[in-house]
């Protein structure tokens, strides 16, 4: 369970990124965040695991204020969470397979492992035969599924996904957006920032609009 | 160097015996030359041909007769020296002793120097290593910083991302230590060649040697803790989240 209590986000004065933003995501959630560019669906992200921290304002997860775990101890809150980033973070000097299997090899786990989840990860995203190759020899959409292939591969409590299908065909978006669907009925939180209001209206249980920073609607369907 | 022990003017010859022996008998001693009261003063006459007549109208012979001891080259920065020349003095017959004790102080003060030099250096060359080791572990951690970070975002500890690079350091500083006992090896065999001759005394006071085994053992190991704490530095301040943000 996640919880915000009156965040404040401000990078550079006089705007405020993100203005006393309290909300509540359930264990289990399927949780669309929207609203127009700049509004501050990123910021939002980077607060939840811990890249950024709020102005002020509180963050609990899992029973535990995340801005109270000391630096060394992060680790524990990230192994919780898969995230996409919006510009997919990918390393470009090594091959699709090494870029998903970073995540297992942190654990330690076994290779013959790492190769079956790795593997398993890419074929839901389509992308197996693709993983011998580097992310440069990719198209942007194929990167944001190497992406998506990280993000899931370590079956995590919470998936952070920003704008996961921005660069995605119709169809392509709806496929991924069917695998997190698949993934939240195992029990993962998944929480999706887009812009896409086609997928909202397909998939949405809980929606979040943003708008400059503040939470303006919160909406369930 | 030599050291002249002049004796009296009247000594029997048994005591010139006992003295010629004792200068045989120390191991500092290279070789002795007795130097009579008439040969004293051909040398002087020599040397100094105007001066003759002076020497002429005395009534006596100013030229004490005296020994002249040579010292072997290694013995010559040995802590015996003044020893040695002290027991001398106290024989009996051996009215002065003459030496320079200026050179002996110069050459001591010399090899102290030699050896400061030898500590700035070794210090110099220390902290040089260091800085270059933590750079290049710097341009290392900066070109890898994209990985760092998302080793951090999907919950590496700090441990797991920091070893790859204090292996770096450590292998770095190891092989850094192998190399220059490679090149002391070179040096100690290539330098003596080219300077050994023209080196005479100084040769012995530098005496170039190769380190023992647990000095070399000493060079690597402080080679791979350079290397480690080098890479310690600059990984410290990479790791560190940004709070800013
Ligand atoms: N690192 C930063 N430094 C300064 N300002 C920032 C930084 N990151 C974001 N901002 C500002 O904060 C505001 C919210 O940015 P954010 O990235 O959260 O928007 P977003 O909703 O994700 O937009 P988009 O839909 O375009 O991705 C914007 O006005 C942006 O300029
Ligand atoms: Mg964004």
């Amino acid at each position: 369970m996640i919880e915000l209590y009156h965040i404040w986000k401000q990078y550079q004065r006089p705007h405020w990124a993100l203005s006393d933003i309290t909300l509540k995501i359930e264990k289990g959630d399927f949780c669309f965040v929207t609203g127009p560019s700049g509004s501050g669906k990123t910021t939002l992200l980077k607060i939840i695991f811990r890249e950024s921290f709020p102005t002020q304002g509180q963050i609990i997860i899992d029973n535990r204020n995340i801005l109270k775990i000391p630096n060394h101890k992060i680790y524990l809150l990230r192994r919780k969470m898969g995230i996409v980033f919006q510009d997919f973070r990918l390393l470009f000097h090594k091959k699709v397979f090494d870029n998903v299997a970073i995540v297992l090899n942190i654990l330690g786990t076994p290779r013959k492992k790492v190769r079956r989840r790795v593997f398993n990860a890419l074929r839901m995203v389509n992308l197996h035969n693709k993983m011998w190759e580097y992310p440069s020899h990719l198209s942007y959409g194929e990167q944001q599924r190497v992406a998506i292939a990280r993000a899931v591969v370590n079956n995590p409590d919470i998936i952070l996904a920003d704008e996961p299908t921005g660069n995605l065909d119709t169809e392509l978006a709806f496929e991924i957006m069917s695998l997190f669907k698949e993934i939240n009925r195992q029990g993962t939180t998944v929480i999706i920032c887009t812009h896409d209001r086609e997928l909202i209206r397909n998939f949405g249980q809980k929606i979040l609009f943003l708008y400059k920073g503040k939470l303006l609607r919160k909406e369930s369907l | 160097m030599a050291i002249v022990f002049f004796l009296e003017k009247d000594i029997p010859e048994d005591n010139i015996t006992v003295i010629e022996e004792q200068l045989k008998q120390s191991d500092l001693v290279l070789k002795t030359k007795y130097i009579s009261t008439e040969k004293a003063r051909e040398i002087f006459q020599e040397k100094f041909p105007d001066l003759i007549a002076i020497v002429k109208n005395l009534d006596i012979n100013p030229f004490p007769p005296s020994f002249e001891a040579t010292l072997k080259e290694n013995s010559i920065t040995s802590n015996k020296v003044s020893g040695f020349i002290d027991m001398m003095q106290n024989t009996a017959g051996v009215e002065d002793v003459q030496y320079n004790q200026d050179w002996v102080e110069r050459i001591k003060s010399f090899s102290r120097l030699a050896k400061a030099i030898g500590f700035f250096l070794g210090g110099i060359l220390i902290l040089a290593s260091f800085l270059i080791i933590s750079n290049v572990i710097k341009l290392n951690v900066f070109s890898r910083k994209d990985e760092i970070e998302i080793l951090q975002l999907s919950g590496g500890t700090n441990m797991f991302i920091r070893i790859p690079f204090l292996a770096e350091g450590t292998i770095l500083g190891l092989l850094g230590g192998v190399l220059s006992l490679f090149m002391l090896f070179v040096l100690i065999r290539i330098l003596p060649i080219y300077l050994g001759s023209s080196l005479g005394v100084f040769s012995e006071l530098i005496s170039f040697r190769y380190l023992s085994f647990s000095q070399c053992g000493g060079v690597i190991t402080g080679g791979a803790v350079i290397g480690f704490i080098g890479s310690l530095s600059s990984l410290s301040r990479f790791l560190k989240p940004k709070n800013i943000n």
